[in-house]
């Protein structure tokens, strides 16, 4: 409830009352304490925000897209597992060799013998050579697999026996 | 009094320009001072993402169902044990219809024992009751438009100009969006890491000359990788497209993922 | 075979059928803490909605509760972010969200819908509203309470009357802004869901809109439930006339809420898309309470047919059969939205992508997502509010002239006070 005064106050007395007719120059507009200062508050807050992104934003940010352009370098400096078979053949070609010639050719070294980074790096860190478990790990009968590939039961085909007795890991059709 | 510019004036104005260039160059060089960081060329040495574009293509006629790419994703990207699949193998079973009910085709019955990585058991139908079965490779699809990328509220993923789509895990906030809005279940949240994680395309092989460690050890080459912008002589991502007719997973969402199946069935969503 | 089949590991009990590896984990990634949030902001819009029909569309009856209302909002908002915070992988990036916001994701709106909300509008129009009380409190209160109120002035002691009339027509246009900012504010979380096109039980172009409308009926409950809570309190007499009035807008947002939900729930049973299956199968075995019981039942059907009874009967109830039938409903409605937002965020991760199987969840009590994190932050507004009607609505402070203008409990009905 706010009651409207018929004139302006100033100094406590009301210009523009009949008594008072002097010529006094227009009054210029004066901003209204209330908008100074919330300009002023909205002026430091988004200020110190504006300085404040510009300080924690990273420098990399935005060089390839909206991201860290140097989460490219972190990401392929990490360290490795896997070899590669190239890794393999360097010192074993004699019989990636042998293995290329057979059914196995297009087998990974590391797919049987596990990772070879570390060996590759170092040869005196040794690797696992697998016995007859791995091969049943695809060889295994199962309706889902594809019917091009060839597979046994390890319940009825020689249960008990290591498969490394009959067949050769590298050159499948050959015996030991 | 006297208008226009004055001595005092000009002088003032170039001197609060001075003063704008001054701090202008002090603030980058404190913003760098404080941030510690020694700015990189950001790209791994040697390797210039913008001359590659890679892709993988999954035969299903080819997989074996054997779990070694499971096990070596886990390995070669220190995966925690658990829940947490970078890539994984599921098995589709369709029994045969019950006799007399007439139905075109049974539903799948589907399954992926802690994602395959040890193979799969026996099946959850006895073998003379099965139609047709098979195994099917899942990772990241790698899509066009991504639609992980586009909700991350901060810019920790990200489409690689060389076709990949990474996670920053030093910029990740754990929120989860991404792995909610991911269609095809490839995003989980590391437990240690506490930030989204998923199939980098083993990254860091990649860009060094190697393949994913998946597509290393896969026997039957049913994981099919290649460089678009630089293919090999005998290139198998033309072969895969020249000799298969292939689909994508859930093409209705707009996604459009550039992995593609070759043998895949109408049951595998 | 067999001694592969040893290593795998066992198949949770928390699954039927098939679920990716990814989803297998014990617990839904979003937990009671996302559940939480759109909850809070949706009683804060709500809230601000109710004050706003005083000052926009001069709702007199509604005067009591304005400022009750306003800070309601504000004990709420300043909660808001701390379910988010403490569900985050990583709360010490949070600032990310402001520094390097991905424009395309709605959840980087978060950050400026937020701050703008709260300062631009909340403050800004509590602000308006106090200024002069501020003024005259901090001349007659002493120590730190005085020096607080002569803070909050931010230095801007004018009270003259054209101050206080530039401070009612900004506060007024600051009502008009901040409808839309307060849709803004909770629509965004709606949307949040809304736009994940992967997950057919959010990814729905109604989702922004159910949000909203639940949000605006959340908050008329909120300001029923404080304003009926704060007058037995303080042992006052009710204005029954304003709790008729909060009573029949209460009443006619459920209708419409109830009828764009319906919707939606017409909508997805009758077009029965892909998943469809997976999800009806999900919503009754796993959502059976806090759906059917809980959102639809407690949180909507019975309310409904309270408030709608008081509707057409109301002369002939009497007056403590109707405050107690306000309560109630208030008191489910709340309930019921809750549920709801529990529905919406947990019923959601209940069902595997591949549509293929379900899962449970049952919320444990203690760790960051459990029962007792929820009590806890559900209770700290209620806090905070406590500590603001101290401050803010207190009935040793004088009350002046504007403060009657502007509506408060503290008030009499029809009393009237000369500064």
């Amino acid at each position: 409830m706010v009651r409207r005064y018929a004139g302006k106050i100033e100094n406590g007395k009301n210009v523009n009352h009949q008594e008072n007719r002097t010529f006094t120059p227009r009054r210029s507009f004066r901003m209204p304490p209330q908008i100074v200062r919330l300009v002023l508050l909205t002026i430091t807050i988004v200020g110190s925000y504006l300085v404040a992104r510009f300080f924690l934003t990273p420098s990399s940010f935005g060089r390839y897209g909206w991201y860290r352009g140097e989460a490219l370098e972190e990401l392929s400096s990490r360290p490795r597992s896997f070899a590669g078979k190239k890794a393999c053949e360097e010192c074993h070609s004699d019989e990636c060799l042998k293995l290329s010639k057979a059914e196995h050719h297009g087998l990974s070294c590391e797919g049987c013998h596990g990772v070879g980074q570390a060996h590759a790096d170092n040869p005196d860190i040794k690797i696992d050579i697998r016995t007859f478990s791995e091969c049943a790990r695809c060889h295994e009968a199962n309706p889902s697999r594809p019917k091009w590939l060839k597979q046994i039961s390890t319940k009825t085909h020689y249960p008990g026996q290591k498969c490394t007795e009959c067949h050769v890991p590298h050159q499948p059709q050959e015996v030991p | 009094m006297k208008t226009g510019v004055s001595r005092r004036n000009v002088l003032g104005k170039l001197g609060a320009a001075f003063a704008g260039i001054m701090t202008a160059t002090a603030a980058k060089t404190a913003k760098a001072a404080v941030q510690k960081v020694f700015v990189s060329s950001g790209a791994p040495k040697g390797y210039d993402p913008t001359k590659h574009k890679w892709l993988m293509a999954i035969d299903i006629n080819k997989c074996i169902g054997c779990g070694l790419c499971v096990e070596a994703c886990k390995k070669e990207n220190n995966v925690p044990e658990g829940p947490f699949f970078r890539t994984w193998i599921e098995r589709y079973v369709i029994p045969k219809p019950k006799p007399g009910s007439f139905t075109t085709r049974t539903e799948a019955i589907v399954d992926s024992p802690n994602g395959g990585m040890h193979g799969f058991p026996e099946p959850p139908v006895p073998v003379g009751e099965i139609e047709q079965s098979f195994f099917v490779p899942k990772l990241c699809n790698l899509c066009e438009h991504s639609p992980c990328v586009q909700v991350c509220p901060v810019g920790a993923t990200f489409d690689t100009p060389d076709g990949a789509v990474l996670i920053d895990p030093n910029y990740c906030i754990g929120c989860g969006f991404c792995i909610q809005a991911c269609p095809y279940g490839c995003r989980f949240l590391n437990p240690v890491t506490k930030t989204a994680e998923k199939c980098t395309l083993c990254y860091h092989r990649i860009t060094r000359g190697l393949k994913p460690a998946c597509v290393e050890v896969c026997p039957s080459e049913a994981r099919i990788f290649g460089d678009l912008k630089n293919p090999v002589p005998d290139d198998p991502i033309k072969k895969f497209y020249e000799n298969n007719r292939v689909q994508v997973l859930k093409p209705h969402l707009g996604t459009e993922p550039r992995v593609s199946y070759a043998g895949m069935d109408k049951e595998v969503r | 075979m067999t001694e592969i089949t040893n290593t795998v590991i066992e198949v949770l009990p928390r699954f039927e059928g098939y679920v990716y590896p990814n989803e297998a984990g014990p617990h839904p990634l979003w937990g009671f803490l996302i559940v939480l949030y759109p909850y809070i902001t949706g009683l804060v819009a709500g809230a601000f909605i109710m004050a706003s029909l005083v000052r926009v569309f001069k709702v007199r009856e509604l005067e009591p509760v304005y400022r009750l209302a306003l800070l309601t909002a504000l004990s709420f908002l300043l909660c808001a972010t701390l379910p988010l915070l403490f569900h985050l992988g990583h709360p010490e990036r949070c600032l990310e969200i402001m520094m390097t916001p991905h424009f395309s994701s709605p959840m980087a709106m978060f950050g400026f819908v937020y701050a703008w909300y709260l300062m631009a509008v909340l403050l800004l129009e509590l602000w308006f509203d106090y200024r002069q009380d501020f003024v005259r409190w901090a001349k007659v209160t002493p120590g730190l309470k005085g020096a607080l109120y002569h803070a909050l002035t931010v230095g801007v002691t004018d009270v003259s009357p054209a101050a206080v009339a530039l401070d009612n027509k900004l506060g007024w246009i600051l009502s008009i802004i901040g409808i839309p900012s307060a849709f803004l504010l909770h629509g965004y979380v709606g949307f949040i869901f809304g736009s994940i096109k992967a997950n057919p039980w959010w990814g729905n172009v109604l989702m922004p809109i159910i949000f909203i409308l639940s949000a605006v009926v959340s908050g008329i409950a909120l300001c029923v439930f404080n304003y009926m809570v704060l007058t037995w309190i303080r042992r006052r007499p009710l204005d029954v006339r304003c709790l008729d009035a909060m009573g029949m807008f209460l009443f006619y947002a459920l209708v419409v809420d109830a009828a764009v939900e319906g919707l939606d729930w017409l909508h997805r049973v009758y077009s029965a898309e892909e998943g469809f299956r997976v999800l009806q199968y999900m919503a009754r075995e796993k959502l059976f309470y806090t759906l059917s019981i809980g959102q639809a039942t407690i949180g909507t059907l019975l309310p409904v047919l309270l408030l709608g009874s008081l509707q057409l009967i109301r002369r002939s109830v009497p007056e403590l059969v109707r405050k107690r039938m306000y309560f109630g409903s208030a008191f489910m409605v709340l309930v019921g939205v809750l549920a709801m937002r529990w529905n919406v965020v947990i019923g959601g991760q209940l069902f595997s992508k591949s549509l293929r199987g379900v899962m449970g969840y049952k919320l444990e009590f203690a760790g960051v997502e459990g029962w007792l994190m929820g009590a806890v932050l559900l209770s700290l507004p209620f806090i905070i509010l406590t500590v603001c009607i101290k401050l803010f609505l207190s009935e040793s402070l004088p009350v002046t002239e504007a403060a009657h203008a502007a509506g408060d409990p503290r008030l009499e009905p029809e009393e009237v006070v000369t500064t």
